[in-house]
């Protein structure tokens, strides 16, 4: 049976949601929910990233029925090779890869404003109905609106101690990418106001601030294997955090493509457009902004783009005498008890460090 | 160091040729010729993917190209140790020994201050993350520029103008290192030269259909890498007619070994030593087309190059949907009448590796068996000689059941 609301699934901060909405469908980005890659073991290699694993166990098991169609990102050599394999075994109706440029010079955003209106109108074909610029523009406000919130509450994570926990924030992320976008504003909404009055907690001495840094995340583990350690996380430089509402659509641009294009292309970037020297100046900029003491770089297994930037990144921060740690994660952290131990160390390494 | 065995290569494989010239001795020397180009103090050093970058836009420039991938691998080759301390190096350094070994390697040289200087950097985004990534990272050790060129998955109007546009920005900035402006005619030369090397390659292909196979497979799957470095010079076609021509003196002369299988080989093969050849060998089993020795693309129009160079990275087989991979490997299995398909898998080649089972399920539809042959292309820690061995022998088992069956059934008339 139809849900009432469609929903159209996508994998990469790079896909717009506003041209989603606007064609009257919900986006959801897709997460990874099964516990085992065993049933896309079998469809992919065993060296990809297990993001792309998770989810594509998820398409041939039938956890994404709920979806009417799913929008790849051209965003790294896996996700290519994965939209391959779904069109061919997963098969979920409508399936579209969006060419993402890698580079963000202006001959970029000219190529990708074509693009996106090329897949304005592939949505309107694949699901019916006309995509105004009415109705993409009240999209592009509306998500400004949500990510503006979003801004002004993590505004309040620069302070001692943090009005909300790390771990609570990034779920609130999370729902935001999932849900119906006016319940999620509501809750924005809620927090915002919530920040404004907690009242500061009594710092119990000031716990060792932490930036987690890293590609895409979809389960709280590490924010709470951080804080079980008695650190806290103000900010997480994530696909999945602070990279999707640090993003600012031009509301005033004619052509609201081109101010799409424009905003998604812009800065900040994870490691698959950045170089690592942007990279390593973002994370540098994000430890003074949220007064950090130490930065937890990560990523998935296999992930490229991040695996090679990381040494240079961990070299700059050592530089610039920025403590930092770098750890690999399956994405569905089963071994969660020896990042434990890790963090564990690195953190008791701060204390001293402070004390 | 690198230089040094680029010196030493370079002086016994002339002496080879002057010893016994084999057609296929000068593209070696041309490929340590020009990478010893790039240590000359005066050299304006532009590093570039011999097989993914459009090679005779380049050759427009009096500027000297260096591929670090193909420079460093064929190290091991060479080295007892397989250059295991060079990769450990860059492994000190924090790179993961999950990312390639080719990169490993490159980045180990880098560290040991082997590389030549560079002045401009290019990459492509299709061969690929890694690559472009490295070549980003290493731009900081010379604080020069670093290009990726961004090839789209799809062709159409728009992307072939975006790849057409990025190419003459290029143009610009090649501009600047040689020190010179583009000469139109001198492009539109180095064109034509590309274009006559592509017939060329044509009628190796062909060749390489006669039965028995009268080359080296797995050289002529490694030429399709790097013969692409003399792209736009004269000598490109030159030293593929070589090649015809011997290949057909010696189908000419009847003295081949008889082959039994014919396989078709898809990714990359090896540079460190392996025992494939041997076995291979052993069996009578030849490798008679690589995957990447497809001529994919079609003649350049000297009138409007930066489209035809646009199109060239476009059709590449690894670029656009599997469909485009797959279309080439099925036509390959026909026209080379081939017993079986080997995918050489490095595990950090993720693009190459993710389309197995795709591969497979069409394989099996025309009943070519089909095997994937975990490996390393550089790293002799991740390569067992065993398991390809039992790998490898069951696969000819499965070749020759598979012969024995068309046989009987054509014998039965069926």
């Amino acid at each position: 049976m139809r849900n009432a609301v469609r929903k159209i699934g996508y994998f990469c901060s790079l896909v717009p949601e506003e041209i989603i909405m606007a064609a009257g469908l919900q986006p959801v980005r897709i997460s990874g929910q099964a516990e085992s890659t065993s049933a896309a073991d079998g469809y992919l290699y065993h060296n990809l990233c297990p993001y792309i694993k998770n989810v594509m166990s998820g398409g041939l098991e039938g956890g994404l029925k709920g979806l009417d169609g799913v929008v790849f990102a051209r965003s790294c050599d896996g996700m290519r090779r994965m939209y391959d394999a779904w069109k061919t075994y997963v098969n979920g109706g409508f399936s579209y890869m969006l060419e993402v440029p890698r580079n963000n010079d202006e001959d970029a955003v000219q190529y990708y404003t074509t693009q996106l209106r090329e897949f304005a109108r592939s949505l309107e074909h694949a699901c019916g109905g006309k995509i105004s610029t009415a109705a993409l523009r009240k999209s592009i406000r509306k998500l400004n609106k949500s990510r503006h919130l979003l801004r002004a509450i993590y505004f309040f994570q620069q302070t001692t101690p943090l009005p909300f926990k790390g771990s609570h924030l990034f779920k609130l992320g999370l729902t935001v990418f999932s849900e119906d976008k006016n319940e999620a504003e509501k809750k924005l909404r809620d927090h915002h106001r919530k920040s404004w009055s907690v009242e500061p907690r009594k710092p119990n001495g000031r716990k060792a601030r932490i930036l987690i840094s890293g590609n895409v995340m979809d389960r709280p583990d590490l924010f709470e294997i951080v804080e079980a350690a008695g650190a806290e996380v103000p900010a997480a430089d994530l696909c999945t955090d602070l990279r999707y509402f640090n993003r600012f659509v031009d509301e005033d641009i004619t052509d609201p493509y081109l101010a799409l294009a424009r905003a998604y292309l812009g800065e900040p970037h994870c490691s698959r457009t950045a170089s690592a020297r942007e990279r390593a100046e973002e994370i540098r900029k994000l430890t003074q902004t949220y007064n950090i003491d130490g930065v937890l770089l990560t990523s998935v297994k296999f992930c490229d783009q991040h695996l090679y930037d990381a040494p240079f990144i961990m070299r700059d921060l050592a530089e610039a005498e920025i403590p930092a740690i770098f750890l690999e994660n399956d994405y569905t952290f089963t071994s969660r008890s020896q990042i434990a131990t890790r963090v564990e160390g690195f953190i008791e390494t701060l204390e001293g460090r402070r004390s | 160091m690198l230089k040094q065995f680029y010196e030493n290569m370079k002086s016994a494989l002339e002496a080879q040729y002057k010893e016994r010239p084999r057609a296929f001795l000068p593209v070696n020397i041309h490929l340590a010729s020009t990478l010893l180009d790039a240590y000359r103090e005066d050299a304006r050093v532009v590093w570039a993917s011999f097989y993914s970058f459009p090679m005779e836009l380049i050759a427009a420039f009096d500027v000297a190209p260096f591929d670090y991938e193909i420079a460093t691998n064929l190290l091991p080759m060479m080295d007892a140790d397989g250059c295991v301390n060079i990769m450990s190096r860059a492994e000190e350094e924090g790179y993961s020994t999950d990312i390639c070994s080719f990169h490993r390697l490159a980045m180990g040289c880098q560290l040991l201050g082997y590389m030549p200087k560079a002045d401009l950097l290019l990459s492509s985004s299709y061969f690929c993350d890694g690559k472009a990534k490295l070549n980003q990272i290493i731009a900081n050790y010379y604080g020069k520029e670093s290009i990726t060129l961004d090839v789209p998955n799809r062709i159409d109007k728009e992307s072939i103008a975006y790849v057409s546009r990025q190419l003459q920005g290029i143009a610009g900035r090649l501009e600047k290192v040689a020190g010179h402006k583009l000469d139109h005619d001198r492009l539109r030369e180095c064109i034509r030269a590309f274009n006559r090397a592509r017939s060329a390659y044509g009628r190796l292909a062909e060749v390489q259909k006669m039965k028995p196979f009268p080359w080296n497979g797995a050289l002529a799957v490694n030429m399709s890498i790097f013969g692409n470095l003399i792209a736009g010079k004269p000598t490109q076609e030159r030293l593929y007619q070589d090649l015809v021509d011997e290949c057909s003196a010696k189908l000419a002369g009847g003295r081949l070994t008889p082959e039994k299988y014919r396989v078709l080989w898809l990714a990359w093969f090896p540079e460190q030593p392996t025992n494939i050849n041997e076995i291979f060998k052993k069996s009578g089993v030849s490798i008679v087309m690589g995957e990447l020795e497809r001529i994919f693309w079609d003649e350049i129009d000297e009138k409007n190059p930066w489209e035809g160079m646009a199109l060239w990275c476009l059709k590449n087989p690894y670029v656009g949907p599997i469909e485009q991979r797959m279309a080439g490997i099925m036509q390959m299995v026909d026209e080379y009448d081939v017993d079986g398909v080997v995918h050489f898998s490095a595990d950090a080649c993720r693009h190459s590796c993710a389309a197995h089972r795709m591969i497979a399920d069409e394989l099996q539809k025309k009943n070519v068996p089909f095997i994937v042959l975990e490996g390393d292309m550089s790293d002799k820690r991740k390569y067992s000689e065993e398991r390809s061995r039992l790998l490898l022998e069951s696969f000819i088992d499965v070749m020759s059941g598979r012969k024995k069956e068309i046989k009987y059934s054509r014998l039965a008339g069926n």
